[in-house]
């Protein structure tokens, strides 16, 4: 604890422990000149597609093991949870090959399209633990009313859902925005960077400008912080759910 | 009902109309039941298509890729050469493997996961006995180091312990512990994955202490209360009462902690030395990403990735059985 509280204090962008002069310089010359913004861009695009995406494969595949009893269910299951734990440094060589043979290297929707199959293990997981919270009941008496699965499913599921899928969406937002090796593989033009690999051209082959490095850090932290903090209730509680309980 | 020409279907009396031999009668393709059984399916159908594509497909395609000689020409032509096993031969063989790289990642792994779990139960601990105002104070702070993400979370240690004007190297100059030439921690190997670990565990720790904390508040009071009039200590009370009770929580902690820490990359490749300069400090996830990418020998790399990943996979099978045995996916 005492570790995490001061480790994160030095982020500050100054030179010392306790900053002696404040100035927001770093973040503009990080912002304008170095162009982070350009790399953030990236960054928002890209995650927002694989929010998008990941959110909705994610949901009707999460319905379809929790609320469904069929051949091969938990076979399913497991081919989800393995694949999660396949290393991303076996994944990067054949998808690499894969992406330029598509000719989408260097393409926001490639990475996107790849963050998406990353991300949806994961999503699937735990997205699992909230829809099978929601009382079987309550999907009868809406079939009782004489709605069907389609109605049932979009004015009666979806909104009991809709908190699992938001904590679900910010972590799928959080895996595509501090991804690193898959951006650093795939993406070699500069003005395609996304912002964890743009950072590490503040990294001369002798000097480092620390002050801009920490500049962008704190810019890509924070987003994930915030996000963090509101989600952090509904992230706990998919864990222990789909980890731990039944 | 003499069995007909077909073995498939030994469905006594299934349907009214008597069927043609060996061709089972179909049900109109809409029928409610035949529907409600395909619906999962098809809820399945995208997702289960973009993991194959993307996570399936790829996996068999490293497997293929490790039993070639797939260089930089391989590439351009997109002919493969055939070599058989002569990748994972030269990967066995080489004296780096065993000496440098499964001992960098496996050891790191090993020490990575104790910090981790035995300071995120500690942090669980302390959060459990805490009233609710410092709680969230002290879950505030756990949240941020686990929202801080692993890239730039690797450059604040690495700024710490900077060769020039870090932290550590200040803080050591003033007690006179190391004179003004000052001492470049990330040339050797063991101070080289010490930050690592430190990195690592920083990075791990909240993800632990927040999951035991959610095992240890299903804890029953009565259990604590009990084990107290028997006159157990705090220790004794942890471990005959605590432990036993959320095991389950520690079992899935440890071994997903494992995991994460065994493919550690970017903490690795961005410090100094990492991406391929220092030949001592790379783990098995490294190395093959240099082999392929800076080697440009691609079935090598493959090669030294199937090995990870075998190496993974065998703790996914421990971590699996560890969650049916709780009748989990029943």
């Amino acid at each position: 604890m005492v570790v995490s509280a001061v480790s994160e204090r030095p982020r500050t962008g100054t030179d010392s422990l306790l900053p002696t002069s404040f100035t927001l310089e770093n973040f503009r010359h990080v912002l304008q000149e170095a162009g982070f913004l350009g790399y953030l861009g990236n960054s928002l695009a890209v995650a927002g597609l694989t929010v998008a995406g990941s959110s909705l494969l994610a949901l009707l595949a999460a319905v379809a093991v929790a609320r469904f009893r069929f051949r091969l269910r938990t076979t399913v299951l497991v081919m989800v949870l393995t694949v999660q734990m396949v290393p991303l440094e076996a994944l990067v060589i054949p998808l690499f090959l894969q992406v330029r043979d598509l000719r989408m290297l260097n393409s926001l929707l490639g990475l996107s399209v790849v963050y998406i199959a990353l991300a949806l293990p994961f999503a699937i997981w735990m997205l699992r633990g909230f829809v099978a919270a929601v009382p079987a009941e309550v999907e009868e008496a809406a079939y009782i009313d004489g709605a069907s699965w389609g109605r049932m499913f979009w004015s009666v599921l979806f909104p009991l859902v809709a908190p699992g899928l938001v904590a679900t969406g910010i972590f799928s937002f959080i895996t595509a925005w501090n991804e690193f090796i898959l951006a650093l593989t795939f993406m070699n033009e500069a003005d395609r960077y996304t912002v964890a690999v743009g950072l590490r051209q503040f990294f001369g082959q002798y000097t480092t400008d620390w002050g801009a490095v920490m500049a962008a850090s704190t810019v890509i932290t924070l987003p994930v912080m915030v996000f963090f903090l509101i989600v952090q209730r509904g992230l706990v509680a998919g864990l222990v759910q789909g980890a731990v309980k039944g | 009902m003499a069995p007909p020409v077909s073995t498939e279907q030994a469905a006594p009396a299934a349907g009214a109309a008597a069927p043609a031999p060996g061709r089972r009668r179909r049900a109109p393709l809409l029928r409610a039941a035949t529907r409600r059984r395909a619906l999962p399916w098809a809820l399945l159908a995208p997702a289960l298509a973009v993991i194959a594509a993307l996570l399936l497909f790829p996996l068999g395609r490293v497997l293929w890729l490790s039993v070639q000689d797939y260089g930089l020409d391989n590439v351009v032509s997109g002919r493969p050469d055939y070599i058989g096993l002569d990748n994972y031969a030269q990967v066995l063989g080489d004296r780096y493997l065993w000496t440098v790289a499964l001992p960098n990642t496996v050891v790191f792994a090993a020490v990575a996961v104790a910090g981790t779990v035995v300071l995120g139960t500690l942090v669980a601990l302390l959060l459990a006995t805490l009233r609710p105002p410092a709680r969230t104070a002290v879950l505030g702070c756990v949240l941020v180091a686990w929202a801080m993400p692993a890239v730039s979370g690797t450059y604040v240690w690495v700024w710490i312990f900077d060769v020039d004007g870090g932290l550590v190297r200040q803080g050591l100059e003033a007690v006179g512990a190391v004179g003004p030439e000052g001492y470049n921690w990330f040339t050797d190997r063991l101070a080289f994955y010490a930050i690592a670990t430190l990195n690592v565990v920083h990075h791990g720790f909240p993800f632990v202490a927040v999951t035991v904390l959610a095992g240890l508040l299903t804890v029953p009071r009565e259990l604590h209360e009990a084990a107290l009039l028997d006159g157990a200590g705090a220790w004794q009370r942890f471990w005959n009462v605590t432990v036993p009770t959320i095991r389950p929580v520690f079992a899935v902690v440890t071994i997903l902690s494992t995991i994460w820490d065994f493919k550690v990359f970017a903490q690795v490749y961005l410090m100094p030395g990492g991406s391929g300069g220092n030949r001592d400090v790379l783990n098995l996830g490294v190395w093959s990403y240099m082999q392929s990418f800076s080697q440009q020998s691609y079935g090598l790399g493959s090669a030294i990735a199937v090995l990870l990943t075998l190496m993974l996979l065998a703790v996914t099978v421990v971590y699996l059985r560890a969650l049916f045995r709780d009748e989990e996916l029943r």
